[in-house]
């Protein structure tokens, strides 16, 4: 795994810091773009995702009191933004008629996001495919299988990390990131 | 024992839940540890495109909010008042609290002042005067054209309202209108009795009477009348009058009957009296001048019945409507009402040769509810 290059996980991995909390703004500066990234891939949809990262760090503002230190900062926030995604997909399914345009994020955009630009033309096309077919295969998960598996594969957490934030037993988040490697593969297998 | 991992294996050690077998297997077996490497390689992709999708929104958002500069107090500021954020039931109490006891409110400042407004003239470019004048003259231009069309004389034609009057049905019996005329007896207190009619001829030389004188020249009675049923009786009398004691009518002239003249019947003149002249011939229609309206019965106006009351009369010469009857009834209370309002109604009676004479019509009336 590719750990040695997320530098920006480390100050999150440091535990809580009651200063930290103090300096609100500092706060929102680092956390944010990991937060909005995670409610980015999971709602995709952008202008969802930019409210919900306010009102994740609203809520954060409002009990920040509350905040004991039992976990990380990080995992504190993600534990708030996984939280909202579940209310958001809630609330989503009432409003079904929103949901085709929530799925409807143009893959043709992925290309534009693919990391770099000086593979062969062949293998910048077998990558966007694969990353397409993860997009899809993603898109079609449950709630629950999407978090988990964003938590492990895009934010790298471990297991026990992405307990903590989702609130699940370590078990749980087992069977729920083996079913939704399962799926992805699958999809992924479909898209050759 | 299959040499290689399975799909759920591999997914295993994806996840970093394999057996330490597995994982070693992974490491050593180049077929699973190029497929897990696939695998993790698309995951990484996968991660990068995210990542740069982020990157790129958060820059957008970013670029968005560089005007923002004060950040001091933001979040503070983004938060509802605790004053407004109160639970449902909260405002609820309070509702009715402030039902009961109305809060006294503080006397009213008045923040703001009156400003002079600009003027709105050059709000049309310069063009206010002669729109102004404009409108007035088409204004007025209007009206006159309105009422000078009510000055045509068409028009007030059109507008007098006119009432139905038109001839009744003419009776085959009946005498024609110029010989309706009547005649009257020698002044006695009794009517005409029932008598054979004397011989019609243009003048009446010798009176048709009852008591026969000796006459030194014997010319046979005669009256000016059309020719009429004639009956054999002993003396002279009106045919369609009753028996009785012998009188040629209480009128006055040489005639009989109760009218006035040589002739016979009621009227005056020669001829057949008794019967209105009708319109047409020299008689002119008569004009109505008062009409009151007829009122409705209460049984059709809750029937909502409606239609038109055909009337017979006769307007005598002072213009009073006579003999009213009905020939087209309408029923629920309604042919009564109109009897009652053309008993009121006053005519300009008929004329014949300049003089009123009593006219024979018939009227419609008509009855609408609105």
């Amino acid at each position: 795994m590719e750990k040695g290059l997320l530098p920006e996980l480390a100050p999150v991995a440091e535990g809580p810091c009651p200063g930290e909390l103090q300096d609100f703004d500092s706060l929102v500066q680092r956390h944010r773009p990991r937060i909005f990234r995670f409610l980015l891939a999971s709602l995709r949809d952008r202008e969802a995702a930019e409210n919900l990262t306010q009102d994740c760090f609203m809520r954060a503002y409002k009990a920040r009191d509350q905040f004991r230190g039992g976990s990380s900062l990080g995992t504190w926030l993600m534990h708030i933004a996984a939280n909202l995604v579940r209310d958001h997909e809630a609330n989503s399914r009432l409003k079904f008629w929103k949901r085709k345009l929530r799925y409807d994020v143009d893959l043709n955009d992925v290309g534009d996001w693919m990391p770099d630009h000086q593979k062969s033309p062949e293998a910048l096309a077998l990558a966007r495919e694969q990353v397409e077919a993860i997009w899809r295969a993603a898109a079609s998960l449950s709630e629950r299988q999407r978090t988990v598996f964003l938590l492990r594969f895009v934010e790298d957490m471990d297991l026990l990390e992405i307990a903590a934030v989702t609130g699940m037993k370590e078990g749980t988040v087992k069977t729920h990131l083996f079913r939704a490697v399962q799926s992805v593969r699958f999809g992924l297998e479909e898209g050759k | 024992m299959n040499p290689h991992l399975s799909g759920e294996q591999i997914s295993k050690c994806l996840i970093g839940d394999g057996t330490p077998q597995e994982t070693q297997h992974a490491r050593d077996c180049a077929v699973c540890g190029a497929e897990l490497a696939r695998l993790e390689s698309s995951f990484s992709q996968f991660r990068g495109s995210i990542r740069r999708w982020s990157d790129q929104e958060e820059h957008l958002s970013r670029v968005r909010e560089v005007a923002a500069v004060n950040y001091e107090n933001h979040l503070e500021r983004l938060l509802i008042p605790a004053s407004v954020d109160l639970p449902w039931y909260k405002g609820i109490v309070i509702s009715v609290k402030e039902l009961i006891h109305p809060p006294k409110l503080p006397p009213l400042e008045i923040t703001s002042k009156p400003v002079k407004l600009a003027s709105l003239r050059g709000l049309y470019g310069g063009h206010e005067t002669t729109a102004g004048i404009g409108s007035v003259i088409v204004h007025v231009a209007v009206v006159a054209l309105l009422l000078f069309a009510g000055t045509l004389k068409p028009v007030r034609q059109a507008m007098k309202e006119i009432v139905p009057i038109f001839a009744p049905d003419l009776k085959p019996l009946q005498p024609k209108p110029e010989q309706s005329k009547g005649g009257g007896g020698s002044p006695q207190q009794t009517a005409a009795t029932k008598g054979e009619l004397p011989k019609v001829a243009p003048k009446s030389f010798v009176p048709p009477i009852q008591t026969v004188q000796d006459p030194k020249l014997t010319v046979n009675p005669t009256i000016v009348a059309p020719e009429l049923p004639n009956i054999t009786a002993g003396n002279y009398g009106d045919p369609l009058g009753k028996l009785g004691i012998p009188s040629a009518g209480n009128g006055i002239g040489t005639g009989i009957g109760p009218g006035k003249g040589s002739g016979f019947g009621p009227g005056s003149g020669g001829g057949f009296g008794g019967a209105a002249y009708r319109i047409g011939g020299g008689v002119s229609a008569p004009v109505a001048v008062v009409k009151p309206e007829p009122e409705y019965s209460e049984e059709a106006r809750k029937a909502k019945w409606q239609g038109a009351v055909l009337l017979s009369l006769v307007v005598d010469e002072n213009g009073v409507p006579q003999d009213i009857k009905v020939i087209k009834s309408l029923g629920l209370g309604l042919d009564q009402k109109a009897i009652e309002a053309v008993q009121k109604w006053r005519f300009k009676p008929g004329q014949k040769d300049g003089k009123p004479v009593p006219v024979s019509a018939n009227i419609e009336v008509n009855f609408r509810l609105l």
